[in-house]
C-alpha cells in the first residue's frame, strides 16, 4: 500500500518536473503532411504502375495513411499517438524516423533519433544479439569504444542470460523486444520514438521500461514519441496526446483529455 | 538528374565508415557457422578453376589460346576468371540488396545506394584476397611483376565503381518487382559464356561480333585484366573495347540516377 503511494507520488513528481521543463525549440514539424499508399493487385501491376500504364484492374486504390497531418512537438515534450488499428500512427511515426517520406508536405525533425519501430526493431536475425547490438551501433555512427561501454549496459537490461550469444531467430518476440528497447535507450537519444514495443514484454519488463523512459524524460532534452493501445500507460507518462483517425488528427490535447476523447469515441 | 547524383556520393560519403563496417558483418554472416570460416571464400574459386582447367586444357585440348602470351592455359584462365568471381557475385546476389538488408530499408534511416555499396565493398574484399593469390600463383610461376601490373589497381576502382551502380539500379527494380532479379539472374549465364571469360575475344574472326562482343561489359574487365596480367598490353590499345565499355557505363549511370530519384523514396513502402 505504502509502495503503491510512493510510487504515485514519485509519479506526479516526474510530471510536474516534466512539464516544466518543455522548452519552446520545436524539434519537430509536421507541415500539411500527407502520406499516400497505392495498391496494386500484384507486383507486376505496380511495377507497370510506376510507368503510369494502369491496366484496368490491377491499379485498386490508394490509402491515405496520413492527411494533412500538421502539428508540431516541442523539445523534451512526450506524446501519445492514440489511434485505432490502421489509423495511421505507425505511419508517422516511420515519417519522423526518417524511413518513409511524405507524399505531400513537409517533416522536419532536429536530433538524432533512437527508433524502436515494430519489435523486431530492425536486427539481423542471422546475427547473435552482442553482434546486433555492434551492427546498430556502428550504423548509428558510435565508435568502438563506446560500443564496447554501452553494451554491459544493454545485454544487463535486456536480461537475455545465455541467449545473448546466440542468433537472434532462436528468441522469442519478447526477447527481441527486449533488445531492441534496451538499445535505443540505452544510445542517449534526443528523439525516442517507440511503436508498441512494450505489448510483447511481460509485466516485469514492461515496468522496467516505463521506469527507464520516465527516467529519460526527466532529461528536459530528450523528446518521447509514444504509441500504445493501453490508455493507462499513455496516461502514466506522456504529457499530451494525438488522436489519430484515417489519417487525419481529430484531437490534440493533454493527455487526459485525450484518452477520455478517444475512450469516448472509439 | 545531377543533384540526385550529387545525393547519392554525398550519402556513400558520409556514411562510409557505417558502409565499411556492415561490409565486414557480410562477410562475418557469410563465414560463419563453417569450420573453415574463410577458407571457403577460397575453396570455391578453386574448385571451379581446377573443373575449367581440367574440362577445357585436359578434356578438350582447347590450349593456350593466346599467341602473344607466355605460360600455360591455367595462368590465361586464372587471370580472366579471378575477375569474373566478382561479376558473378554481384549479378547474383548484388542486384537484389534490398532484399538481403530489409531492416536497413525500412526500420533504419539509412541511404539505400549505401546498402548497394555494403555489399559490393564485402564482394571486393573477398577479390582482393583472390587477387592476392593470383599475384601469388603468376609470381610462383616465374612471370616478373612489370609496369602493366598497375593497371591493375585501376581496374579493380573501375570495376568497383561500375558493379556499384549497377547494383544500385537493379536493386531498386528488384525490390519493387521480382521479376527483375529473376531475370537479371537468368541473364547472368549468356551473359557468362557471350563474355570471353572461357575464350579469348580477340581470337573471334568476325570483327563485328567481337566488337558487339566488346558492348558486354564483363568482356571488357575481363579481357583488361588479361592484357595486365598475360597478355601484357595497355587495355586502352584497345579502342574498341573501350568504347563500348564508356558506352555501357554511362548508359548505366544515367539510368541508375533516374530510377533512384524515381524510385528511392517509395523502396520502403514496397518491400
Ligand atoms: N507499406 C504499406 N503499403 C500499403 N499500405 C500501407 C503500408 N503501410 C501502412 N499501410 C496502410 O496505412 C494505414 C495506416 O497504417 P499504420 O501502420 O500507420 O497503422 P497504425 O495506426 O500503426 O495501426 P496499428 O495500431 O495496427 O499499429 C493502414 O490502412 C495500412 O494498411
Ligand atoms: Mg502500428
Amino acid at each position: 500500500m505504502s509502495s503503491n503511494e510512493s510510487a504515485t507520488a514519485s509519479l506526479a513528481d516526474a510530471k510536474s518536473l516534466h512539464k516544466t521543463s518543455v522548452s519552446d525549440e520545436v524539434v519537430i514539424k509536421f507541415d500539411d503532411v500527407t502520406k499516400t499508399y497505392n495498391l496494386y493487385k500484384n507486383d507486376r501491376g505496380r511495377f507497370l504502375g510506376i510507368f503510369n500504364y494502369n491496366r484496368k484492374g490491377s491499379f485498386l486504390g490508394s490509402v491515405d495513411a496520413s492527411k494533412n497531418l500538421s502539428f508540431e512537438i516541442k523539445k523534451g515534450e512526450a506524446v501519445a499517438f492514440l489511434g485505432h488499428n490502421g489509423a495511421g500512427k505507425s505511419t508517422a511515426l516511420k515519417m519522423v524516423t526518417g524511413v518513409t517520406h511524405p507524399t505531400s508536405g513537409m517533416v522536419e525533425v532536429k536530433g538524432r533519433v533512437s527508433a524502436l519501430l515494430e519489435l523486431t526493431a530492425g536486427f539481423d536475425m542471422q546475427l547473435t544479439g552482442r553482434e546486433n547490438i555492434a551492427l546498430r551501433g556502428q550504423i548509428m555512427g558510435l565508435t568502438r569504444a563506446q560500443i564496447k561501454e554501452l553494451e554491459p549496459a544493454i545485454i544487463d537490461f535486456a536480461e537475455l542470460g545465455l541467449y545473448i550469444d546466440q542468433p537472434m531467430r532462436t528468441y522469442s518476440s519478447g526477447m527481441k523486444a527486449r533488445l531492441g528497447f534496451a538499445f535505443a535507450v540505452a544510445i542517449d537519444p534526443e528523439i525516442l520514438v517507440v511503436d508498441e514495443a512494450l505489448s510483447v514484454g511481460d509485466r516485469a519488463f514492461q515496468r522496467k521500461c516505463i521506469d527507464r523512459i520516465r527516467e529519460i524524460m526527466m532529461d528536459e532534452n530528450v523528446t518521447v514519441l509514444f504509441v500504445t493501445h493501453a490508455s493507462s500507460v499513455a496516461q502514466e507518462f506522456c504529457s499530451r496526446g494525438i488522436v489519430l483517425d484515417k489519417g487525419t488528427k481529430v484531437f490534440d490535447g493533454p493527455i487526459d483529455d485525450a484518452t477520455a476523447y478517444y475512450e469516448a469515441n472509439y | 538528374m545531377f543533384s540526385t547524383l550529387a545525393t547519392i556520393l554525398k550519402d556513400n560519403w558520409e556514411w562510409r565508415k557505417q558502409i565499411g563496417r556492415l561490409a565486414v558483418f557480410e562477410l562475418m554472416k557469410k563465414s560463419r557457422g563453417a569450420v573453415l570460416s574463410w577458407a571457403w571464400f577460397l575453396i570455391k574459386p578453386g574448385m571451379y578453376i581446377f573443373c575449367f582447367w581440367f574440362a577445357l586444357d585436359v578434356g578438350l585440348r582447347v590450349g593456350s589460346p593466346d599467341a602473344a602470351g607466355s605460360g600455360p592455359y591455367i595462368l590465361w584462365l586464372c587471370a580472366g576468371i579471378i575477375p569474373w568471381f566478382f561479376m558473378q557475385d554481384m549479378l547474383g546476389a548484388g542486384i537484389d540488396v534490398m532484399h538481403r538488408y530489409p531492416y536497413l530499408v525500412n526500420k533504419i534511416k539509412f541511404p539505400l545506394s549505401g546498402i548497394s555499396t555494403i555489399f559490393t565493398t564485402a564482394t571486393m574484399i573477398v577479390q582482393l584476397m583472390l587477387m592476392v593469390v593470383l599475384f601469388i600463383i603468376y609470381f610462383a610461376c616465374g612471370i616478373p611483376f612489370d609496369i602493366y601490373l598497375l593497371q591493375v589497381p585501376l581496374l579493380l576502382i573501375l570495376m568497383f565503381v561500375f558493379w556499384d551502380i549497377v547494383s544500385i539500379l537493379f536493386s531498386q527494380l528488384s525490390a519493387i518487382s521480382k521479376d527483375v532479379a529473376n531475370l537479371m539472374q537468368a541473364l547472368s549465364t549468356p551473359l557468362f559464356w557471350l563474355s570471353g571469360v572461357i575464350f579469348n575475344v580477340k581470337a573471334v574472326s568476325i570483327p563485328w561480333i567481337q566488337d558487339l562482343l566488346f558492348f558486354n561489359p564483363i568482356t571488357f574487365f575481363v579481357t583488361a585484366f588479361r592484357d595486365a596480367f598475360y597478355g601484357k598490353v595497355w587495355f586502352w590499345e584497345n579502342p574498341m573495347m573501350c568504347i563500348g565499355f564508356a558506352v555501357v557505363f554511362v548508359i548505366t549511370l544515367i539510368a541508375a540516377v533516374f530510377v533512384y530519384k524515381k524510385f528511392n523514396e517509395e523502396v520502403a513502402d514496397v518491400l
